[in-house]
């Protein structure tokens, strides 16, 4: 595939990010098109660590390390910096995980987005604590396996949706992103760029080692996920224009659940519900989209 | 330029004049002027961002955020609020930024409480920023100026605390200094480690057992540093504007048989009772403790050692053993010769906001020339029997 | 490149922990346990081609509409692309791996498209040799050796019986699957390269091999199989018992040929089917008679499905036992049904006569074609044969040093395809006997790939482009071209269906998906940064046409 987007690279090989990780991938595209004068607010996550411990940095641009729940008040923090020293052409950019973003982090965020302060926070989402060793989070899926939710006793509630908790904060630009689909990613990206104010990513990063799948599967299993409508793609501008930007295919759940071991206590009657909550969002999804009047 | 205002608008001016650019702040009562001021006192003010976050943890996190692009920065906050800071103060400390914040001093809940004690402040001991107490609305003032100097020198932050009502809402007459007598005392800043898109790097980092210790010694040395840097300032200051400020003030103590040893507001309150017993000829004198961190421990030795007896009154406790003051009183002693070691009496009162009258100053001092030696470590004084 | 830090004193260490260098000297190369290797691979279409051809390479060159080049390509290889592109049964269309995805690709219809669109370009001697070739035989095998041999500068005389040169391909194949001026074309440009041509010269007849021999540094035996295998059954030495082969060179050198208003064809086979679509468009009824099965015939599947969309009528499990004269001046040919007994010596059940099912059916001319057997009557003994073919290795070397032998006359399918590929083999095989050479192995046989190596998420479905056929009407009434060739822009549609099996076309989703940044674009294609490379394994799933393998790494 040939994407709109410089060669250049902002990031440096020898980052430790365990094989076959997604993260560094979504990383990539998105600095790819934010370019050189961009500062990265980063609290807790796997990146923490990929980004390189001291005296090491995995990126060519400025990053500074947060307290877990802290990275859009320290963004908004760095944003008011560069305002009054009149750099208003840096991109402040948020790279928080999915703990630090539905969970911890989220009061930060939902301060920002109502104050609408012009970052762009970029959750990139493996649906777990994984830095800590694989707990759940409120971005866990329903009936996954975690270290804190055993095969005994999985997940037992729904994942936040927080691209629509984010869009009801009416913050001119929320989307959904995946890593098997840089161009969509791209295009979305150079979209927010142009935009001010708080804009939101939830790009989905499938975790190898967290959801039990051999290391080479993971662009495939983002894939998957798109494909069989469990991660639609899909942007909200200034809350209420959904627009979904790709039709999947419709695979059926147990396609993408089969393929990984965090699932593989599922019984035929989980796998139902599944499939049953996934056509559900998804309906309520073009719903949303279809329902907008401008 | 005087004028009677309020502690928390004192703090206000002591800001605008610092030429603070980012402020962020949450209410809290009794803070909640100072923010007040401040948005009127910069409403036109583009080179002023003043972000009314959503907690107080978020607050200093974005002043850490903004400290870091290279700006002066502020916060105010009290309590609970400080309370919910305290992993981010950590945070700034460790992060070597000269964020100057004002903590109003409240008891800590629970029970609910609005009213002053020194528990809030006092629990963030530990966390590497610099701590002043405030005895007026002029010392707060001017405090925050010289605490912008100081924390941009040694790259720690400085936390000024005032007490909560006593001084935050009472009115007295301030004099204001002009602008450009501030701009000459307290330079542009200029950051030492900037987040800089042309020289870009990572802060901090996960650092191993091979570097974190040293990172932290080197914090110690810095506070070390701060005493020296605070005196010097303080004299500075004097300088410019007239008023002499150092670790701590020595109030009739040169001759002095019973030192009373306090902080913030009380410290007020001793002075007239000092004048009131030195007319009866009872030898009183008065050390106050300006700078709690970094503790002035040989402004404290070399006062102390010439009394027969120290009484140390604290607006504080630390549950399980005593007053803290009294207890950094009694180890900064500790590590001389027994002839400079008076015994060292530790009073503990007006928690929660209890009025510290003459009344327990008469009370304290009584104690102490009954007695030739502490019974116990606490001597509760004002609680009700 | 950066290098690792020690901070040993702590004057060194700042106050914060700010970074002081990039990870460029963590090598993480070293959490290795596989390697992702970059190699192409045999797509399946050049593995099956007897020719040897490129075939993703110029399926390739037409996704880019290089329709001059393409031909070019395959013209390294092959002389006959027109041909090919028209009577090949192209054994590549039938592994090639799109089929498990929409539908293999029309490989047939794109050589036939180079070969429409391509420019002719004057093919020359690289450097005249002094070794001098006899070819005999003008058929496809004699043409396509002396070709490559006149590519490599040897002087080359091809003898052939006939009054004209094609061997099968010229009186075999009826025009309506191969045009004349199509194939004339194609010999010309052979011709033009500047081989001398020695035509009505029969082998043993109007020159022997001894002469040759001497003559000639080596010989090439191409002359094919032409004689009519015998139906062994009374009334085949009847006159109007005529040979397949007879009737079709016939047609095909335009001699006057009239079967009456119905013929009999007996055989399954192509020449069988060419006959009796030949008859249907003089005018005349046909009716083949096979005595196996539709499903066990050797005739291509096309062939007989468009027989019998021009209503030639087949009589399946019938076996011809008798042929006689009858009253009316026709033939009667008395037929046996069968039923399908057990698993004979070519692997089909053989046919088993019903008694009593005896019955006739009455025709002017009756047709055999049950095979063609070569002939050896020239062959001197020292050149080994056996089962009435020449004995030869897949490269065409007999048992004579200096004679080597192709085409229908050695044992290998009976093909256009396969005849020009033994002609090519026999070339190359002759230039390594002149230079004293030993076939090199290659040294290691690449694999080739399946469709399981492929990533079908990164191509759409996309039906194929059929060849356009003419309705079986305008077939009979025109004798047009039965298969159309493709137009320009529905060749380069259908082209861009190909996978590319195995061979790398810088697509770049290595180097797009690879989490650590460990492969680069390089001249040839991708480079990895082993330094770096974790042998996650994305590369190679992501690669849609299975270029990279995952090889484990050594202990050390």
């Amino acid at each position: 595939m040939k994407l709109k987007v410089t060669k250049e690279e902002y990031m440096y090989q020898g980052h430790t990010a365990c094989p076959g990780c997604t993260a560094p991938q979504a990383m990539r595209y998105v600095l790819k098109v934010l370019g050189k004068k961009t500062v990265i607010s980063m609290p807790a996550c796997c990146w923490s660590t990929i980004a390189g411990i001291f005296p090491y940095s995995s990126l060519k641009v400025p990053l500074f390390h947060t307290a877990f729940p802290a990275g859009a008040s320290v963004a908004s923090g760095i944003k008011a910096g560069m305002d009054v020293q009149g750099k208003k052409d840096v991109n402040v950019l948020t790279w928080a995980g999915d703990g630090g973003t539905f969970d911890i982090g989220f009061q930060a965020l939902s301060g920002a987005a109502e104050r609408n302060e012009d970052i762009i926070y970029v959750c990139y989402d493996n649906e777990a604590y994984m830095n800590t060793g694989i707990q759940r989070s409120s971005a866990t899926p329903w009936g996954a396996w975690t270290a804190v939710t055993p095969k005994e006793n999985p997940e037992g509630n729904p994942k936040k949706d927080i691209v629509y908790i984010m869009a009801a904060h009416r913050i001119p630009y929320a989307a959904t992103a995946c890593v098997a689909y840089p161009e969509d990613l791209i295009r979305k990206m150079k979209k927010a760029k142009k935009m001010s104010g708080t804009r939101f990513f939830q790009i989905l990063v499938p975790c190898s080692t967290g959801w039990k799948f051999s290391s080479e599967l993971s662009i495939k299993m983002a894939r998957m996920a798109v494909e069989t409508k469990i991660f639609p793609l899909y942007e909200v501008e200034n809350g209420v224009k959904y627009t979904i930007n790709k039709t999947p295919k419709g695979l059926p759940i147990k396609e993408y659940l089969k393929l990984q071991g965090r699932f593989k206590h599922l019984s035929e009657k989980d796998i139902k519900f599944i499939q049953m909550r996934v056509n559900k969002e998804w309906d309520d999804l073009v719903s949303r989209a279809s329902n907008y009047t401008a | 330029m005087k004028k009677v205002i309020i502690g928390n608008h004192a703090v206000s001016y002591g800001v605008m004049l610092s030429r603070t650019q980012v402020i962020a702040a949450y209410p809290i009562t009794p803070q909640t002027e100072v923010v007040e001021k401040l948005t009127e006192l910069c409403s036109n003010n583009k080179k002023v961002k003043l972000l009314k976050v959503e907690s107080e943890h978020s607050a200093m996190a974005a002043c850490i955020g903004a400290s870091m692009t290279g700006v002066r920065t502020f916060t105010a906050t009290s309590s609970q609020g400080l309370a919910l800071m305290h992993e981010v103060l950590h945070w700034a400390a460790g992060a070597r930024l000269p964020i100057v914040m004002i903590n109003v001093n409240r008891a800590m809940a629970a029970p609910w409480t609005l009213w002053a004690d020194q528990n809030d402040s006092l629990s963030q001991r530990d966390t590497g920023w610099l701590q002043f107490y405030c005895e007026s609305n002029q010392e707060v003032l001017d405090t925050i100026i010289q605490a912008f100097k100081i924390s941009e020198e040694i790259l720690l932050p400085s936390m000024v605390c005032l007490d909560g009502f006593f001084l935050s809402h009472t009115s007295e007459p301030v004099d204001i200094p002009l602008k450009k007598e501030v701009d000459a005392f307290l330079p542009k800043y200029k950051p030492k480690y900037q987040i800089d898109t042309d020289d870009p790097h990572a802060f901090g980092g996960v650092a191993g057992v091979d570097y974190y210790f040293e990172i932290r010694y080197q914090m110690q040395e810095a506070m070390e540093k701060g005493k020296s840097v605070i005196r010097k300032t303080g004299k500075d200051f004097k300088k410019v504007f007239g008023r002499e400020y150092g670790l701590v003030e020595e109030y009739r103590c040169a001759d002095a048989e019973t030192i009373l040893v306090t902080s913030g507001m009380i410290a007020g309150t001793l002075r007239v009772m000092v004048d009131e017993y030195r007319k009866k000829g009872k030898k009183i004198g008065m050390l106050k403790i300006r700078t709690f961190r970094p503790f002035p421990v040989e402004e404290v030795r070399r006062v102390l050692k010439k009394a027969k007896k120290v009484a140390v009154i604290d607006r504080n406790i630390s549950f399980g053993h005593s007053g803290i003051f009294f207890q950094e009183v009694k180890a900064a002693m500790y590590n001389q010769d027994r002839s400079k070691r008076p015994p060292i009496f530790g009073f503990i009162t007006g928690l929660g906001g209890r009025d510290v009258t003459p009344d327990i100053i008469y009370e304290i001092i009584d104690h102490t020339s009954l007695h030739s030696e502490p019974k116990s470590d606490i001597i509760w004084v004002g609680l009700k029997k | 490149m950066s290098k690792k830090i020690r901070l040993d004193r702590r004057k060194d260490i700042p106050p914060i922990a700010i970074s002081l260098e990039s990870t460029l000297s963590i090598k993480t190369g070293t959490w290795r346990y596989f390697s992702p290797l970059h190699k192409n691979k045999i797509p399946p279409c050049n593995h099956e081609c007897p020719i040897g051809q490129d075939v993703r390479g110029f399926i390739e060159l037409i996704t880019k509409e290089k329709f001059g080049r393409a031909l070019d390509l395959i013209r390294k290889d092959n002389p006959f692309a027109g041909v090919t592109g028209r009577v090949c049964y192209h054994p590549c269309e039938s592994v090639c791996n799109r089929e498990y995805f929409d539908g293999y690709v029309s490989i047939g219809a794109l050589e036939r498209a180079a070969s429409d669109f391509g420019s002719d370009k004057k093919k020359k001697a690289i450097k005249d040799k002094k070794k001098k070739v006899a070819i005999l035989g003008g058929g496809p095998a004699g043409l396509a050796c002396a070709y490559h041999l006149r590519l490599m500068g040897y002087q080359v005389t091809v003898f052939e019986a006939l009054p004209v040169l094609g061997g099968m391909l010229r009186i075999g194949i009826p025009d309506y699957r191969l045009p004349k001026n199509v194939l004339d074309k194609e010999i010309s440009a052979i011709i033009d390269m500047g081989i001398e041509v020695r035509t009505d010269t029969r082998i043993g007849v109007d020159i022997t091999m001894k002469e040759l021999e001497k003559r000639y540094d080596a010989v090439f035996i191409a002359t094919g199989a032409q004689l009519n295998k015998k139906l062994d059954i009374p009334g085949e030495e009847l006159e109007k018992v005529v040979s397949g082969l007879k009737y079709l060179e016939d047609i095909n050198l335009k001699r006057s040929v009239d079967v009456g208003e119905k013929a009999v064809i007996i055989g399954g086979g192509n020449t069988a089917f060419d006959s009796a679509r030949s008859i249907v468009r003089a005018g005349s009824k046909a009716t083949i008679i096979y005595r196996r099965t539709l499903d066990q015939m050797p005739a291509y599947i096309e062939e007989v499905e468009q027989g019998i969309e021009e209503e030639v009528e087949i009589l399946y499990l019938t076996i011809p036992i008798k042929i006689t004269e009858n009253g009316n001046n026709r033939l009667d040919v008395e037929c046996i049904k069968a039923e399908l007994g057990k698993v004979d010596a070519s692997g089909r059940r053989r046919p088993v006569p019903v008694s009593g099912s005896n019955f006739i059916i009455e025709a002017d001319t009756v047709i055999s074609a049950i095979g063609e057997d070569a002939d050896l009557s020239y062959i001197p003994d020292k050149i080994k044969c056996r089962r009435g073919l020449i004995c030869a290795d897949e490269n065409g070397v007999s048992s004579c040093v200096t004679i080597f032998a192709g085409g229908d006359i050695v044992e290998q399918p009976r093909t256009v395809a396969h005849a020009i590929g033994s002609g090519k083999k026999g070339a190359l095989a002759i230039d390594r006997a002149f230079k004293k050479k030993i076939k090199e192995t290659s040294q290691e046989e690449l694999p080739v790939v399946e469709f399981e190596s492929l990533n079908p998420d990164y191509f759409e479905e996309q039906k194929r482009t059929e060849t356009p056929i003419l309705t079986p009407l305008k077939r009979i009434r025109d004798n047009q071209e039965v298969k159309q060739g493709l137009k320009k822009d529905m060749a380069v549609k259908e082209a861009l269906r190909c996978f590319s099996c195995g061979v790398c076309d810088h697509c770049e989703n290595c180097l797009i998906f690879c989490p650590d940044l460990a492969v680069l674009k390089d001249v040839k294609g991708c480079k990895v940064l082993y330094d770096y490379c974790k042998g996650c394994g994305i590369c190679m799933l992501e690669c849609p046409r299975g270029v990279i393998t995952m090889e484990k790494e050594s202990a050390e």
